[in-house]
């Protein structure tokens, strides 16, 4: 897979939340109106309004107090009740880890990647267990032993101990996670090889778009396909016109490091089309060019290094080595020539040997800024993590207001398992622009069309006659009603799709720093508070909803 | 009450109540409550008796809200049962002391003040006050896990306490008490009942019952029996006995004057007795002939 995020979609999931949010409140209104009616009769509106009215005054008299004290209590039972246990699994799997990391034969750059994804993973596998069985067994326990009999009988409201309950795991969450970040932080400090240690840092990438000329010299969207399975690298023919071609936006002097060179660090792939000499690596250019003036100059050959990173630092004063025929000798400055007035910056790579080729995607020349240090991002993934944490205690709280814990657990579970399974293969089926976006930057396409071959009903009729998914189906009612049932059934899996939580969000943090990346706000952390609080409200209105309707007596 | 002549305010209402306990899949299980209709008035103990499972904590817990009546209306301090401001001014002491096991009696109370919203330095000091009345004072560091039953029942009612109610509903205050427990228990009774407070409370135990109770009403089957002021249901009571004993008219004249003489010490002489007989015979009527009411002086209830 190739590590290129995409900015987070504020407004649209903005909306469509609101659209779910909306419909979803919509219809349990209807149906509660229904059934009120059903049981009470003709006074059902009356009740219903009543209801909904005190409903609505719980909302606006809350007490920070009482949820405090809620929430301190279900700390305290999380507590004493030896969830703390879970550190001594961690300890145990840290004091052993590295025997079985270490591999010192690795570049560093992949040692760092193998110890923080370890750390990060083992924090996040070994936590979530933890508060997924803690917040989805305290509702139904308290229900159970009838202890939450002394409490919803003090002015404590329902929707305060859902908030409440919910609080308190986070809390306990957030300390074990805490706790484990720091713990982890230290052991990739500690236990990373020494020579790999220079490679713990942050990148700051800005990132280009990407556009190609073939070897006459035209535009294209995409260069040659060289026949590797790894489509997602487009190449450009040595000694021939083509080009590709990154356009940076932002760039300015801040972009500069310390001594005033330009930072470009590039990961290409060289296909070799003969053997040539194999000790030496393949010549690339770089050529600056300003997309306003069309200024353009040529900078010396570099090599590339065969599937890894190198950076290149450029000065920032240029001498115009000339391209061909067009040497003008005249020294230019890569920031106040080179860049346009709204900080566009504008780099073609040609390869230089004939008869090779380069490989490149988007994502495999950027302008590296001055980096962060390590902690910067590493404690940002956690951050992450946390959020994860506390969406699965906000599902799990509000499941286990209806259900027992048993079944809550196992329910929060399914959902988190099929979101991170199941959610990318619905999202294709549904015809999700962001899901198939992703599915093709995963599978290394450039891009991907909504899976066809029709519904569920549709399929199982293809396989039986023996129809391939091309074939015009034969026109008649049956057809009709098979298709008019699968639209329905495609609309339903929309709805589940839109409500399961997307976790892919939480879980590229990670890749971030494990590629010695700063986490990025927009496209990631953004993401990752916007879907734990889009799961918030929802979570604490369905609980505070079930445990109001429902009788709080032990079935 | 025709005895007062003056209109007593009603703290709790209950009107044709009915509680039918379904299964998972809806199916009717069990009738626990059966078209209830009584009043409580401010300012008395009401006793509400009747055998294992004939509904007393069914009607308590609807009462509070915790569960939702089939049929019938509650009104609860003036407030429907599902309106949880009622309960600023409620204490409820359950069944069984449902707690958290896990706090300390101090961490507790502590927790039960702070639901009523109540500030730090107030709930410092009812916390104070009340480990003092219930006398778990040397106890408070402890976890409840490692109390006795006595001493949980002490930190229940104390819970029960903790915001100075005007309406306290206590199901079997004197459970797991040892007698010195339920004499203090039957003493603070009868000084919440001074403060003015009103007070509804289960009991199995018919002297304690007699002894703090200003009407009693007995259930049987989820069905009200026996409604009415303690004092009169047992006058009743001693005077059909006195009627249906053997005396000859010439000893009847001898032993009322006797009465006259000495009639307040007869009657404290066996009171236990006669609750527990009026009780075992209403249960026994009410087996003989179901579905009869058998006494009840409430008018607002017959009407
Ligand atoms: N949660 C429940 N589900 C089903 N039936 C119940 C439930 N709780 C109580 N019952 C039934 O309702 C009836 C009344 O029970 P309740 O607890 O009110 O009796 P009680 O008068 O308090 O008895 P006790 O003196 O033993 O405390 C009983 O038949 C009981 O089996
Ligand atoms: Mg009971």
């Amino acid at each position: 897979m190739n590590f290129d995020p995409v900015p987070f979609p504020l407004l649209q999931s903005f909306l469509l939340w609101l659209l779910v949010v909306g419909s979803a409140t919509c219809i349990v209104l209807v149906v509660s109106l229904i059934a009120t009616i059903a049981t009470v009769g003709a006074r059902g509106p009356v009740v219903f309004a009543n209801e909904l009215g005190a409903m609505v005054g719980d909302l606006v008299s809350l007490s920070p107090r009482r949820i405090f004290a809620l929430a301190q209590l279900t700390f305290r039972e999380a507590v004493r009740r030896k969830a703390l246990m879970v550190f001594v699994v961690f300890a145990i799997l840290f004091m052993f880890a590295g025997w079985f990391l270490s591999s010192s034969n690795l570049a560093p750059e992949f040692q760092v990647k193998v110890y923080v994804s370890f750390v990060l993973r083992a924090i996040s596998w070994l936590i979530l267990p933890v508060v997924l069985l803690l917040a989805c067994w305290g509702i139904p326990e308290d229900i159970r032993l009838r202890s939450m009999h002394t409490v919803v009988t003090k002015p404590a409201r329902r929707l305060e101990l859902v908030i409440g309950r919910m609080l308190g795991y986070s809390f306990v969450g957030l300390t074990v996670l805490a706790v484990m970040g720091v713990v982890g932080w230290g052991w990739i400090n500690r236990q990373l090889p020494e020579s790999a240690k220079s490679q713990l840092i942050c990148r700051q990438p800005i990132r280009g778009e990407l556009t190609f000329l073939d070897r006459e010299g035209n535009p294209t969207k995409e260069g040659i396909n060289v026949g590797d399975i790894w489509m997602f690298h487009s190449f450009i023919e040595g000694a021939t016109k083509a080009r590709a071609i990154w356009t940076f936006e932002g760039v300015g002097p801040h972009v500069l490091d310390n001594e005033g060179n330009l930072l470009l660090e590039n990961r290409f792939q060289a296909f070799r089309s003969h053997k040539g000499d194999m000790r030496r690596s393949i010549y690339f250019q770089y050529t600056f060019v300003n997309p306003e003036t069309n200024a353009r100059v040529p900078y010396q050959l570099k090599t590339v290094d065969e599937g890894r990173g190198r950076t290149d630092r450029i000065n920032r004063t240029l001498l115009n080595i000339g391209e061909s025929s067009k040497t003008d000798g005249k020294k230019y400055d890569i920031i106040d020539d080179m860049v346009s007035k709204d900080g566009r910056l504008t780099v073609e790579v040609a390869c230089v040997d004939p008869g090779q080729y380069l490989g490149m995607a988007r994502p495999d020349l950027f302008v590296r800024t001055a980096d962060l240090p390590f902690y910067y991002g590493y404690f940002k993934a956690v951050a992450c993590i946390g959020l994860m944490v506390l969406l699965v205690i906000f599902m799990g709280v509000s499941v286990s207001t209806f259900v027992k814990g048993p079944v809550a657990t196992f329910l929060t579970f399914c959902v988190v398992i099929v979101s991170y399974g199941a959610r990318d293969f619905m999202g294709r089926i549904v015809g999700d622009p962001i899901a198939l976006q992703k599915a093709a930057q995963y599978s290394g396409l450039q891009e991907m069309k909504k899976l066809e071959g029709g519904g569920v009903l549709e399929s199982i009729y293809r396989i039986l006659w023996h129809m391939n998914p091309t074939t015009e189906l034969p026109a008649g009612p049956s057809t009709t009603i098979m298709q008019f049932i699968d639209t329905g059934l495609v609309n339903f899996l929309w709805l589940v799709y839109r409500i399961l939580p997307n976790f892919d969000y939480f879980s590229e943090s990670l890749l971030y720093v494990a590629n010695g990346f700063d986490v990025r706000f927009d496209s990631c952390v953004l993401a990752c508070i916007m879907v734990t609080l889009a799961y918030f409200g929802p979570c604490v209105l369905l609980g505070y909803f079930a445990l109001r309707v429902r009788e709080l007596e032990a079935k | 009450m025709s005895t007062t002549g003056q209109p007593r305010e009603a703290v709790i209402e209950i009107r044709n109540l009915t509680k039918i306990y379904r299964d998972f899949w809806g199916r009717k299980k069990v009738r626990a409550v059966n078209a209830l209709s009584l009043d409580v008035y401010k300012g008395e103990v009401f006793g509400l008796l009747g055998p294992n499972g004939s509904g007393k904590t069914t009607t308590l817990k609807m009462l509070l809200g915790l569960l939702f009546p089939t049929e019938g209306e509650i009104k609860i301090l003036g407030q429907s049962a599902s309106d949880v401001r009622k309960n600023e001014r409620i204490g409820y002491l359950p069944e069984e002391s449902y707690l958290y096991r896990f706090l300390t009696g101090e961490e507790t109370l502590d927790f039960y003040g702070r639901l009523f919203n109540m500030t730090n330095a107030e709930r410092k000091q009812r916390t104070e006050e009340l480990l003092k009345l219930v006398k778990v004072d040397h106890a408070r560091k402890r976890q409840l896990k490692e109390y006795s039953k006595g001493m949980t029942r002490r930190i229940g009612l104390a819970q029960a306490l903790i915001n100075h109610p005007d309406l306290v509903l206590l199901d079997e205050p004197t459970s797991g008490l040892d007698p010195l427990g339920s004499r203090d228990m039957k003493d603070l009774i009868l000084d919440l009942k001074a403060q003015g407070k009103t007070i509804v409370m289960c009991s199995h135990l018919l002297a304690d019952v007699q002894d703090v109770c200003d009407r009693i009403a007995i259930l049987y089957g989820g069905e009200l029996k026996v409604l009415g002021r303690v004092d009169e249901l047992l006058k009743s009571q001693n005077q059909t006995q006195v009627l249906s004993d053997q005396l000859s008219p010439a000893a009847q004249a001898e032993v009322e004057a006797v009465l006259k003489k000495h009639g307040a010490k007869y009657q404290v002489d066996h009171p236990t007795a006669n609750l527990e007989e009026l009780f075992l015979r209403t249960v026994q009527e009410s087996k003989d002939r179901p579905g009869r009411r058998l006494i009840a002086d409430d008018p607002a209830v017959k009407a």
